[in-house]
């Protein structure tokens, strides 16, 4: 008797789970149809903003933020010694945090640090300054390297971040990200709705 | 406005975007904190919020929410704190000005760090300049304020 249950087991189990699958796949949505026509020009519009400096200057693969601008004749490692931080965190180092000089808010004087909540670097495995578009394209689709997120949960970060919205109002004369917060977001949404073509490689 | 500033209360009439040095030097009285660059690139005027490193000159006063300590209240009962022993036994400053940033943020690593390696040093001191060069004076005297720190003298 025991061993019939436990031949029986596995095909209960499969009949009943059966119609949870069933009911799960019939809510899943369906994947969009690939429109490149479409669907490119959204994401020439979303990386322009991912890789505008504002953005990618903390999105650095050797925890060295950089610094952007006109003053600084190009990109260049941020000043002082400062890095990602012994324990991985992207806030810094004991004795030197990147709260030790950003704060809430940006400063208003010319080459004062600028400010939004929480300041700090991308984690690890969001780094893409430097990167090619179809590079950039194809990690944001990749949770494992977009900090484990949909695309819908991607637009909304772009959307609601604190930290992210400082790249449209960096203060100061620092030129702002292109576009709003919301116009990405919706760039976002009609790129994923063109099902999410990415360039190819160059 | 109400700042706590080295364990005492003061009751300020401030701008809340006036820098935390300004209200620390010319409100409360305490002129250790000292003025450098007034762009949080030297380090000069660090203190303490909450036991984190700040630079003063440019966390504007209304963002302060936490106890504040200044180079005037990290000695306690007449006895100098280690980093402050340390700093007089190893001769480090010459000019001093920028002393009591660089104290201050070597009082914090410590604080996070105790026996802290060359590259936890250059990790943490990075954003304290010093135009005399007392670098490898700093380096010493922290490694010499680890030792003190940790035989609890």
């Amino acid at each position: 008797m025991r061993k019939l249950l436990i031949m029986l087991t596995p095909a209960a189990i499969i009949l009943l789970a059966a119609p949870f699958a069933t009911a799960q796949e019939s809510q899943q949505p369906a994947p969009a149809a690939v429109d490149t026509a479409k669907g490119l020009p959204e994401w020439d519009k979303v990386y322009a903003v991912f890789s505008h400096p504002r953005c990618a200057d903390c999105h650095v693969a050797d925890d060295r933020p950089r610094w952007s601008g006109a003053h600084y004749g190009g990109t260049r490692v941020h000043g002082f010694n400062v890095q990602r931080g012994a324990d991985g965190s992207g806030f810094g180092n004991p004795g030197l945090r990147c709260t030790t000089c950003h704060f809430s808010s940006n400063s208003k004087a010319l080459h004062g640090p600028p400010g939004a909540e929480n300041w700090h670097l991308a984690p690890a495995e969001m780094v893409w300054f430097g990167k090619s578009s179809a590079e950039i394209c194809a990690q944001i689709k990749d949770p494992a390297r977009n900090g484990g997120r949909s695309l819908q949960d991607v637009a909304l970060h772009v959307r609601d971040d604190k930290l992210v919205a400082w790249g449209w109002a960096p203060g100061a004369d620092r030129e702002p990200a292109p576009g709003s917060a919301e116009e990405t977001y919706t760039a976002i949404e009609n790129w994923m709705a063109a099902g999410a073509p990415c360039p190819a490689a160059q | 406005m109400r700042l706590t500033v080295d364990g005492q209360s003061f009751d300020i009439d401030a701008d809340p975007e006036m820098p935390l040095l300004w209200a620390l030097r010319d409100l409360v009285g305490k002129t250790g904190p000292k003025f450098g660059c007034g762009i949080a690139a030297c380090g000069a005027c660090t203190v303490h919020v909450d036991g984190q490193p700040v630079r003063s000159c440019s966390l504007p006063v209304g963002e302060v929410s936490g106890p504040i300590t200044t180079i005037e209240g990290i000695s306690a009962g007449g006895k100098l704190h280690p980093v402050q022993q340390a700093w007089l036994e190893e001769q480090v400053a010459q000019c001093g000005y920028c002393q009591a940033g660089q104290i201050m943020s070597a009082v914090a690593l410590l604080e996070e760090v105790a026996d802290p390696s060359d590259d936890d040093i250059d990790n943490a001191m990075g954003g304290n300049l010093c135009r005399c060069g007392t670098y490898p004076k700093i380096r010493a005297a922290i490694k010499k304020a680890a030792a003190l720190k940790t035989a609890g003298l």
